[in-house]
């Protein structure tokens, strides 16, 4: 296997991701772009994994907990997100400015 | 102090970068037309124009549903690799206690659900 | 592949999640009013599991295949948050039942969910056992500091920790998943040793990845320029939750950087530690000087806490290429401030939720005159404030002291004179709300009247500040190092 690919996809995933969170101003799409980001991380790791011909698959596992985790993750974000648009009326993270220095 | 020369490149790169966006930015900026409309000032957004009001609500409802959902069915990912080695550490003794622990800790999350009337479908 | 589990090495961990599941359950059955058992459950299983990390003291034990270790560095650190865990538990037990009395069962399970993140992450010697003990902590900290669900300013509080936690772990992940293609490892110790060869030492994909973990970190840490979210989700939180994240998920931070970069990333100490040193300057001043221009009394710690994390950054930066006696004693210095700084700030936290249930606006302003109104209080205040500054013979200056004598041996005097500079500043501030605590007159001559448990609390924090102060030969005994690091 060439390692190059999937790693390459996983480095534009990851950029893609940054570029979201960065770009995007609704709260639920910087959420997606991070999720993009551990879908990078899980490209990374089952690619390393395949590669290294492990016997036990220590890249795979770890990817299953980065699924599990961040499964949770969006579980707590959304719930977030939901509150203050109870609360506010929006998500749009530039308007959520009250505390600042 | 050597090592600090290494920072040399990329002290470099970022001033190529940071040169790249300014020259790209600035370049666009000159050379385009400015005729500036309401509807050419809003923010571009994927898909397509929203018909109607933007906001068709979902009940809470369905988001607690599925979020019920998303996170037994993630969790269940475990069950797996457990499951294809369960036979080659049976005799070990340990691996069944450490399964039945995991899933009452969900069924402990599952209690809690349930006790907080998530689970009632109310009208 | 054995699988033989050392059930007494996770003792302490078992005893925690136990309590924590009981007090989610117990929690369900009870009435409002009489939720305040749920405090007592919590610290009847946070002693229980102190209790059962002291039995482990002098040990050294592995076990899930060398992914949980237990040495004097992983139970000084559970020592450390276990104890802080007890005294969390105490300076909250009023606000919350006087506050959010129908969701305290929560609030003490997601709390206790926190600790055994920060139990495992003094233990992990492994990325996947760091990432998940990293997220165990953070996850619920996320939900408690949006504990007033109501609030507006609490709900952006936890948004604004939430998605610069989020991101930040996500960095952190990119840059684990590199380390481990490269070194075909997960273990510290193993990437360690991968990293040694010299072929490795300044390898262009090893130093971005370390560079993404360290920025993961620093987040976790609120290092400068990755400290955006903290003061805003301290002032949002509820004032017991600002205690927390200041004192214990630092920390844990710090529990997890010092072993990465001391275990698995020694070798490469060239690279990082001018990262190290510029971080820690920043860190330092920007703390201290934004920490000059505020009003209000939390976000005030948490620039202070802001400007603490840079000393406790300075030990990494003068490691740079040294010898194995610099690096352990940098080491060392920067382990005994995090301990030292957690529990003067949790003293300081303590006061300001006293002060707190009197006038929830938390500025500086109402703390004119305190002397009169609570003259007990505003003395242990003082201890606090003036530990924070680093007077003698109080613990802070133990704490700048070793890290001051670290930085000294280890030739960055420039890093040495500027964290004396930084000193001075925050003695500049922190002395002036103890000048306004005694001079000032208060408006408002009515007492205050501090609750048993705060006031227990109080007085536990000021004995640990004056003694640690006068007797730091402590920490000569104790050696606090990891038994991993190859020093």
């Amino acid at each position: 296997m060439n390692l190059a690919w999937p790693l390459t996809l996983g480095a534009l995933l990851f950029s893609i991701g940054v570029y979201g969170v960065l770009a995007r101003r609704n709260a639920v799409l910087v959420l997606m772009s991070i999720e993009l980001m551990l879908n990078a991380v899980n490209v990374n790791l089952v690619a390393f994994s395949t590669w290294i011909r492990e016997t036990i698959a220590i890249g795979q596992i770890f990817a299953l907990f980065v699924i599990t985790i961040a499964a949770a993750e969006v579980g707590i974000g959304l719930a977030i997100v939901l509150l203050i648009f109870r609360n506010r009326e929006t998500i749009n993270i530039d308007e959520i400015d009250l505390l600042k220095w | 102090m050597s090592y600090y020369w290494q920072y040399g490149t990329l002290g470099a790169l970022t001033a190529v970068g940071g040169a790249f966006v300014v020259i790209a930015f600035l370049g666009n900026r000159l050379m385009r037309p400015r005729k500036p409309r309401v509807e050419k000032a809003t923010t571009y957004e994927c898909g397509m124009d929203p018909v109607g009001e933007g906001w068709s609500n979902t009940h809470i409802r369905y988001y607690l549903f599925a979020f019920l959902f998303v996170i037994f069915d993630v969790e269940s990912v475990f069950l797996f690799p457990w499951a294809v080695q369960l036979e080659k550490l049976r005799p070990q003794g340990t691996v069944l206690v450490e399964m039945i622990v995991f899933i009452g800790i969900l069924a402990i999350g599952l209690l809690y659900a349930w006790k907080k009337k998530v689970l009632e479908w109310v009208k | 592949m054995p699988t033989t589990l050392d059930l007494h090495a996770v003792l302490p961990e078992i005893i925690l999640s136990g309590t924590l599941l009981a007090v989610l359950v117990v929690d369900l059955f009870l009435r409002d009013e009489r939720k305040l058992w749920n405090s007592v459950i919590a610290m009847a299983g946070v002693l229980g599991s102190f209790w059962a990390t002291l039995t482990l003291i002098g040990d050294h034990r592995a076990t899930f295949n060398g992914m949980f270790v237990v040495d004097s560095f992983a139970l000084l650190f559970k020592l450390m948050f276990l104890a802080v865990a007890a005294l969390v538990i105490l300076i909250s037990a009023n606000y919350l039942d006087e506050g959010v009395r129908s969701t305290q069962g929560e609030f003490y399970f997601l709390l206790l969910s926190s600790f055994l993140g920060m139990l495992l992450m003094a233990s992990s010697r492994d990325f996947l056992m760091l990432f998940v003990a990293l997220e165990l902590v953070s996850a619920p900290g996320f939900l408690v500091a949006g504990f007033k669900k109501r609030d507006a300013r609490s709900n952006e509080a936890a948004v604004k920790f939430f998605l610069f936690g989020v991101l930040s772990t996500a960095v952190m992940l990119f840059g684990m998943s590199l380390i481990y293609g490269v070194t075909k490892s997960t273990n510290l110790v193993a990437v360690g040793q991968a990293l040694a060869h010299p072929a490795a030492r300044s390898e262009p994909l090893i130093v971005a990845s370390i560079l993404f973990i360290v920025a993961g970190f620093g987040f976790k840490v609120s290092a400068v320029p990755f400290h955006f979210w903290a003061p805003d989700t301290y002032e949002g939180s509820p004032v017991p939750v600002a205690a927390f994240l200041s004192v214990a998920s630092k920390a844990a931070g710090f529990a997890g950087l010092l072993q990465l970069m001391f275990v698995a990333f020694p070798h490469q100490s060239n690279v990082w530690a001018p990262g190290f040193a510029i971080m820690a300057v920043a860190t330092m001043t920007l703390g201290n000087i934004v920490a000059l221009a505020q009003t209000n009394i939390v976000r005030l710690l948490a620039y202070s806490s802001i400007a603490q994390a840079g000393y406790m950054l300075l030990p990494f930066a003068v490691v740079g290429g040294a010898g194995p006696a610099v690096m352990r004693q940098a080491f060392a210095a920067s382990l005994t401030y995090i301990l030292i700084y957690s529990f003067m700030n949790l003293g300081a936290f303590a006061v300001v939720i006293v002060v707190n249930r009197k006038r929830s606006s938390n500025l500086i302003a109402d703390y004119d005159g305190l002397m009169s109104r609570e003259p007990g209080l505003t003395t242990a205040m003082l201890f606090f404030l003036l530990s924070l500054a680093g007077i003698p013979p109080l613990a802070g200056f133990w704490a700048k002291f070793f890290v001051f004598s670290a930085a000294i041996n280890g030739n960055a005097a420039w890093l040495a004179a500027v964290m004396v500079l930084n000193s001075v500043i925050g003695l500049y501030y922190y002395l002036s709300i103890g000048a306004r605590m005694v001079l000032r007159p208060a408006e408002d001559q009515s007492r205050i009247g501090v609750p048993f448990a705060l006031a227990a609390a109080i007085i536990l924090l000021v004995i640990i500040v004056v003694a640690v102060g006068v007797f730091p030969d402590f920490f000569n005994h104790f050696s606090p190092r990891s038994t991993l690091v190859a020093l």
